[in-house]
């Protein structure tokens, strides 16, 4: 299979039932994307496809053949996604920091897909399939409001 | 003040314990036991030892032979070879080439097992109170205290309110699952870890295996959450065998469903509160708790004396009775999770106080400020109050309450309730500071689990001690090898413990730059800055660069070192009042006062959690940001406790919910806009008057919660969580 990761190209060999979780973390070594649950309930390990957000632990390797990936090691490349990070770290989005990559990349595909102006509440209430045990999600809703001010 | 560890985390890049990785490293699988009680007659390794790719098998036939003393503490072996005493306890560890071989070998390891008694809940051991605690099996803690005349007062009351109130079992739920990554080479053995006590996994380690801690090293990583679960060890003991027997790096991590079975929390309660009333007045009140411990050991109880003066309140009585009793059941050991069953203790006590206040007719803050705790006050164990805000709490509390009652529609309900909490700042800790040309390092043994209160907040304290910009200061996370020794983190401690050795080194780094620029009688006008690239001390003449004034020794080690110790502890206890069993002293007083507004569906008994405000003691806020992040991140995880978290159990053994679509925590659109008030003044015993805030902000939300209901419904809720069915009971739509 050939898959390109945050621009760069790689042809990797896995088992027909490596979930796109495990090729991401342990043959490419991009263990920015976290594994959480492992059951598509957390968010912890979503990335983009082909610009789509995907939950990488339901996503089977062969399934993402000739497809463009995009995980947190390579979002800021994206001005949306550099904004993104910019915005969670200006307003301390997040405490232990295992949910982040999931939300940075949740968000990210929101603002790609999304047309300016956008509406920060209903973009708000589409995250909710990320999980935060540590801050209550205040703290993210104000990293969110301010990449919805100033992401490109 | 923008956290130094939030660039790395939003780029995914700082590593967890799931994260490690090692040249040459082997997976490791446990196999657990998929009974939940009974007796081993044997466990079969062979057919998991010829699954390809596995490189070793361990069971307990293979531990002595691997460990320097032939075994650890009998009392807690690694793997169970009588009775078994909860599902899931592991029979033998695998280490093998791929992960996938190392579940497929773990899954093969077969025990034959006479099954024991099935899992009762603490109803069907007690339907009653137990009138001869210690006749029964099952109980393996007995606890009791009191004081003043309780049976006059009863006899003598308006009348005695009696409820009984019910309490769930809480899963963690932090979201990176347990993983570490061990080495044994050369009889030294070397552990990776995501745990908020580096120490603390020493000490178990050592105790389990029967290693000298001197030969054992823990590293621990940066923590996806902890919250409790992550307090002692768990993996490190098992990986560590698998390293010694395969001579190999061996990772060791949890499933999730595993992470939900296995990992130690909060467990059911019940409470059995009576109080007397007499002219509008709360004149006695007697407590009895039974708390499931699980598979506990007798003596190593803490949860029942600790928990029970919770349920007394911060509030005066003529006397008082308490009776605590820890129940064994074949459940996973309790273990502690935020605030250690005081938002379980606080969702009875304050329930109850609520129900009294509305029975009289009082208005139920000013009904609780006319019990409070005043100055000079001594706790019912005949401690002394320390400094707290909880009269300041309420008092603003009111106001609030009042203009939200102003705001919101009718039907609406408004719950106010109080805690208080003690944090753990009677557990020592040191610190090294290394002030170099250009900056400090603090050179702790915590590591970072998520609050910011050590990557942030002890950097504060030696900013704030020192006068030195934030950007100058770097919190270092050295090994149990090098690092000075702390207790870690727990108890809402690092600022209040381990910031004060902070303070106290910086303080001694100021007495010393004061005697080298020869201006020893005043190290308190002494203060660093920075000039340029260079840190200088200023206040005596002209600034002196630090650089000029380091030894030859010094610079070249990279600065002038000088550690700093704090060693608490908590006042005592009346001995008097105490007939039977542990109680802790209480080290530091920590106030919290919360209100929450609901909306209550009167058809479903679906409760809608509209705002919360919390007035929260801080002593003296050190960075609001990270106080703001701990009430939030605290109201959201009391909510679930209040309306959704409850951990089920089959009769054998399995946990029912292990995934989190059947156990919910709160997810985004669940949690209201949160109002996070610092009460500063009310000083505690960290550096400058700091209170830990980590737990106290959790307490009080399930009572503010059933009595925001209360207050919507009349419909009084007795048991967690407030399930839309158990509304509904309430409110007999069912």
């Amino acid at each position: 299979m050939a898959v390109t990761v945050n621009g760069a190209r790689h042809a990797p060999e896995p088992p027909d039932d490596e979930r796109l979780l495990d090729l991401l973390r342990w043959r490419l070594a991009l263990r920015g994307t976290k594994e959480g649950c492992r059951s598509g309930d957390c968010g912890a390990c979503l990335v983009l496809v082909d610009g789509r957000p995907t939950l990488s632990c339901l996503t089977l390797a062969r399934e993402v053949d000739g497809s463009d990936i995009v995980t947190v090691e390579g979002v800021g490349d994206l001005p949306a996604g550099r904004a993104v990070q910019a915005a969670f770290q200006a307003e301390t989005g997040l405490q232990c920091g295992y949910c982040t990559p999931g939300f940075v990349m949740a968000l990210t595909a929101l603002l790609l897909e999304t047309g300016r102006p956008r509406d920060a509440g209903a973009l708000w209430a589409e995250l909710q399939g990320n999980l935060c045990r540590c801050t209550g999600y205040g703290s993210i809703r104000r990293a969110v409001e301010r990449a919805v001010r100033e992401a490109p | 003040m923008i956290r130094p560890d939030a660039a790395a985390k939003v780029r995914g890049a700082v590593e967890y314990g799931t994260d490690l990785t090692a040249p040459g490293m082997l997976w490791g699988a446990l196999a657990l036991a998929r009974v939940g009680t009974g007796r081993v007659r044997r466990v079969d390794l062979a057919v998991a030892r010829r699954v390809p790719g596995v490189v070793a098998v361990v069971g307990p036939s293979e531990l002595p032979a691997l460990l320097p003393t032939g075994g650890g503490d009998p009392e807690r072996p690694l793997f169970p070879t009588g009775t078994l005493s909860y599902r899931g306890q592991p029979l033998a560890a695998v280490a093998a080439e791929t992960p996938e071989a190392a579940r497929t070998a773990a899954a093969r390891v077969t025990a034959e097992v006479d099954p024991g008694p099935t899992v009762r809940s603490l109803e069907e051991i007690f339907p009653e109170w137990p009138e001869d605690p210690d006749a029964a099996p099952e109980v393996t803690a007995h606890v009791k205290a009191g004081h003043g005349p309780l049976a006059e007062r009863f006899a003598a009351a308006d009348f005695v309110v009696r409820e009984v109130y019910r309490t769930q079992g809480i899963a963690q739920v932090a979201l990176e699952p347990h993983a570490c990554l061990a080495e044994v080479r050369e009889g030294r053995w070397h552990v990776r870890t995501s745990t908020q006590t580096p120490f603390g996994v020493r000490e178990d380690v050592a105790a389990l295996l029967g290693v000298p801690e001197a030969a054992i090293v823990v590293e621990g990583t940066w923590v996806g959450g902890g919250f409790g679960g992550k307090g002692a060890s768990l993996l490190e003991p098992y990986a560590l065998v698998l390293a010694a027997a395969t001579g190999r790096p061996v990772k060791l991590s949890l499933r999730y469903r595993e992470e939900f079975q296995l990992v130690r929390s909060t467990l059911p309660a019940v409470f059995r509160l009576e109080t007397s009333v007499k002219d509008g007045r709360m004149t006695a009140r007697r407590v009895r708790t039974l708390l499931d411990t699980g598979a506990s050991l007798p003596g190593r109880d803490f949860a029942t004396g600790y928990s029970i003066g919770f349920l007394l309140g911060p509030y005066r009585y003529d006397a008082f009775e308490v009776e605590g009793v820890a129940v064994r059941t074949a459940k996973v050991p309790f273990g502690p999770h935020r605030a250690p069953l005081a938002p379980q203790c606080v969702f009875a006590a304050e329930s109850h106080v609520d129900g009294i206040a509305r029975r009289l007719g009082a208005d139920p803050i000013a009904f609780r400020l006319q019990h409070l705790w005043r100055p000079g006050d001594a706790t019912m164990f005949g401690q002394p109050v320390g400094p707290h805000a909880l009269a300041e709490g309420l008092h603003r509390a009111r106001a609030t309450a009042t203009q939200w009652r102003r705001e919101g529609p009718p039907g609406r309900g408004i719950g106010v309730a109080v805690g208080f909490w003690s944090t753990g700042v009677g557990a020592g800790g040191e610190s090294r500071l290394r002030l170099g040309p250009d900056g400090l390092v603090i050179e702790q043994g915590e590591r970072e689990i998520g609050s910011g209160s050590v990557v942030l907040g002890l950097a504060a304290v030696a900013a704030r001690t020192l006068g030195l910009p934030m950007a100058r200061i770097r919190v270092a996370y050295p090994d149990t090898g090098s690092a000075p020794y702390d207790a870690g983190v727990y108890g809402s401690r690092t600022i209040g413990a381990l910031g004060q050795s902070v303070q106290k080194a910086g303080e001694a780094i100021l007495r010393e730059l004061a005697r080298r620029v020869g201006n020893e009688s005043v190290p308190e006008h002494l203060t660093l800055a920075v000039d340029g690239e260079e840190v200088v001390v200023r206040g005596a003449g002209a600034d002196r660069p630090v650089r000029d004034l380091l030894t030859d020794a010094e610079r070249a080690a990279g600065g002038l070192e000088l550690l700093g110790k704090h060693y608490g502890g908590g006042s005592g206890l009346d001995p008097s009042r105490i007939e039977r069993g542990e109680f802790y002293p209480y080290s530091d007083f920590t106030g919290t006062v919360h209100l929450a507004e609901v909306a209550v569906d009167m058809e479903t008994g679906r409760t809608d959690v509209l705002r919360c405000a919390a007035f929260q003691d801080v002593g003296v806020v050190l960075d609001p940001e990270m106080f703001r992040g701990q009430v939030e991140g605290a109201v959201a995880m009391g909510l679930g406790e209040a309306l959704t978290e409850e951990t089920l159990w089959g009769e054998d053994g399995r946990l029912l919910n292990p995934r989190l679509l059947d156990y919910r925590i709160p997810t985004l659109p669940e949690v209201p806009p949160v109002e996070a008030v610092a009460l500063e003044g009310a000083l505690g015993a960290g550096p400058f008057g700091a209170k830990g805030i980590g737990e106290p902000p959790i307490i009080p939300v399930p009572a503010a919660v059933a009595n925001a209901i209360a207050d919507a419904t009349g419909a009084r809720l007795t048991e967690l969580p407030m399930t839309p069915e158990r509304v509904a009971r309430a409110l007999k739509l069912l």
